[in-house]
């Protein structure tokens, strides 16, 4: 029997297939969220200290493990980053910053795993999976590394960490090279085939620390083109903490690039990776969707400070504080209603 | 006699829809590759869950305005009416216009109003000790998100540069609140026959899937835990298995004795913690309105459960009016 009810429900149902297929949303983001504040000059890509990053307020984002696809680390060390962000008439710059007692800056021996961290913007309307995306949903990723950093400052190799290693020959090299015979005097790279074939990873010098990729899913981070790699980044480790920016220019001419514009809200994710706790790959810290903004100008100098001590490394007691604050709130409440229930007695 | 309007009841539906389908299993279509019929059905599904938000959002902001219309007419309250009418129309404005500063700010502080309102509600309307405190756990979850949201909002308002150094403290408690709630809930609102074992068995058995799950492959307990409900599982896992499988209990318990604290439950899970969208805000608030009804929880009947309620004569609201 048709009820005044049920013909109401069929009606709200009717309107909300309607307003999905006109794509009329009903939800805004009420999260947390990373306001770029827009400046006026260069930004500072390459000066993580630089005071103008205080004109930006920071947002605190909570990391967790990757606990989707194996192979997983549960006991990731990175537990929250710190991000702020800026933007003038044609760049976007992030600076982020995150705890780690070690600095891990070398993937030359196959024990060493470097520290990195990651930011990802999806390509399509709405928020795909926040670990890579998901199939018919691409994300584009700026992954800065460590490793890749300090190769740009001064490449590294086995000759590096074992200065007195002897190779007999490298039948491919320029015999001219003498003992000095290494893979960079090959006379013909395709015997190199990895920087034959302008793999990046394969590069003998990076020109930038970020690498610029696409995923659309677990097991399909897609490197973009050498000449498609336009994403800056610059890192400096002290006092147990790392502080990474990235930049980029606002528009991109790459089709599988973020693309961003003034006055807009996106979404942005977080990863990071402790390379001394054997984090590579999907073994790694994630953030969910946070909403990125680009804001308006500063009004007023920032205030309070500037760059706080990051949180500590999660231990084994890392829920102790948690548990302090929770006992703390309940106590309050529970005095609150002891207190105001003697008032009513009386 | 009071009645709650059916649309409340298929908010809970609709919200379980958006969670479990919109939120949870068409995003299990992460695993790859798929056949392409495989990927039709998920793109069926992937419709179906939009079409729940989008059903979620018209129900949550009717429902909103009911509670709103509702709270003034009976119970001529102050603060929950503009409250909640003005996070209705902060929800209209901001599809429009990106709120930052002080207006975001202002948002987040609607939103505490009607969050510590409803707590201070929860905390003297319980009529013991263990229901206070119990009732209290999943308001306070609720309250811990908010700050968390309103205390970064605070803080960019103000131009500072660094984060609220407790932000981070804030949201782990939070995160321990949650899955201290159906716990306490449980403890406060435990079934009394203890020979209904098939309740426990019943309730276990998402709970043990989901540990068995979380084993085996993590992929599925990963998504639900992370990406649907907001936790960060920072916490042993067992204590999260545990949680769900009393929540399990206290929801189909409620249900039966048709105590809106069930559905309650069901609205804050569909709301996930520190959630990222206002629908998702909107149901955590619904859900402890339902948890802030007066004493006697179970008196309150929604309109299609007329003629089941063996208590269907209890109002809902200030039990001296009635409509």
């Amino acid at each position: 029997m048709i009820t005044r009810s049920r013909l109401l429900f069929v009606l709200v149902l009717g309107l909300a297939v309607a307003l999905t297929f006109l794509k009329v949303p009903l939800a805004s983001s009420q999260g947390v969220t990373l306001v770029a504040t827009q400046v006026t000059g260069d930004l500072p890509v390459a000066d993580p200290d630089s005071t103008l990053w205080g004109k930006s307020s920071a947002i605190f984002v909570p990391l967790s493990a990757q606990a989707v696809a194996k192979p997983m680390q549960l006991d990731a060390k990175v537990k929250s980053v710190t991000a702020r962000a800026l933007y003038n008439g044609s760049q976007l710059a992030i600076l982020v910053e995150w705890a780690d007692d070690t600095q891990d800056d070398a993937m030359v021996r196959i024990q060493d795993f470097r520290d990195a961290v990651a930011v990802q913007f999806p390509l399509a309307e709405g928020q795909p999976f926040f670990c890579m995306g998901q199939q018919g949903s691409n994300v584009n990723i700026w992954h800065w590394k460590a490793d890749w950093q300090a190769d740009i400052a001064a490449r590294r190799d086995m000759e590096t960490l074992y200065p007195n290693m002897y190779v007999d020959q490298y039948p491919f090299a320029d015999p001219s090279a003498g003992l000095a015979a290494g893979p960079a005097t090959y006379i013909d790279s395709n015997y190199l085939p990895a920087l034959a074939s302008d793999n990046l990873f394969a590069v003998a010098e990076h020109l930038s620390p970020v690498e610029d990729v696409i995923a659309g899913g677990f097991g399909s981070l897609t490197a973009q083109p050498a000449e498609a790699q336009n994403v800056q980044g610059y890192g400096v480790w002290a006092d147990g903490k790392w502080r990474v920016t990235f930049s980029r220019d606002l528009t991109s001419q790459e089709a599988e690039d973020a693309q961003f514009a003034a006055g807009k809200v996106y979404s942005i994710a977080f990863a990071a990776w402790d390379g001394a706790n054997g984090e590579r790959n999907g073994q790694k810290s994630t953030s969910q969707w946070v909403s990125l903004q680009f804001g308006g100008p500063a009004p007023k100098p920032a205030a309070g400070p500037a760059f706080p001590a990051p949180r500590a490394e999660a231990g084994p007691l890392a829920f102790v504080p948690a548990v302090v604050i929770t006992l703390l709130i309940l106590g309050l409440c529970g005095a609150a209603l002891v207190v105001f229930e003697r008032s009513q007695r009386k | 006699m009071n009645r709650l309007p059916s649309f409340f009841r298929w908010l809970v539906f609709a919200a379980l829809a958006d969670w479990l389908i919109g939120r949870t299993l068409t995003r299990s279509a992460i695993f790859m590759p798929k056949s392409p019929p495989v990927i039709s059905v998920y793109q069926a599904l992937g419709f179906a869950g939009q079409v729940a938000a989008t059903l979620t959002g018209l129900l949550t902001l009717s429902a909103l305005g009911w509670i709103a219309w509702r709270e003034w007419r009976t119970r001529n309250a102050s603060v929950l009416p503009p409250a909640l009418i003005g996070l209705i129309a902060f929800n209209f404005v901001s599809l429009f216009i990106a709120l930052s500063g002080w207006l975001a700010v202002s948002r987040h502080l609607l939103t505490l109003a009607v969050v510590g309102t409803l707590a201070g509600r929860i905390g003297l309307g319980a009529d013991s000790v263990s229901r206070k405190i119990a009732l209290l756990l999943p308001a306070l979850a609720v309250l811990s998100g908010t700050l968390y949201q309103t205390s970064a909002a605070v803080y960019q308002a103000l131009q500072y540069a660094a984060p609220p150094s407790f932000a981070g403290a804030l949201f782990d408690a939070g995160e321990l609140l949650v899955v201290l709630s159906p716990i306490g809930l449980w403890w406060a609102h435990r079934p009394g026959d203890r020979g209904r074992w098939w309740l426990y068995a019943a309730a276990a058995l998402p709970a043990i899937a989901f540990s068995a799950l979380h084993v085996a492959n993590p992929a599925m307990s990963g998504i639900l835990s992370i990406w649907s409900i907001g936790l960060t599982l920072y916490l042993p896992w067992p204590l999260y298995a545990v949680s769900l499988w009393l929540a399990g209990v206290t929801v189909i318990a409620s249900l039966r004795r048709n105590d809106p604290m069930g559905r309650a439950i069901l609205l804050l899970a569909a709301g996930g913690y520190v959630p990222q969208l206002s629908t998702h805000v909107f149901l955590g608030l619904i859900g402890l309105w339902l948890l802030a009804l007066p004493k006697a929880q179970p008196a309150v009947i929604f309109s299609s459960d007329v003629g089941r309620s063996p208590n269907s004569s209890f109002a809902i609201g200030d039990s001296a009016s009635t409509t």
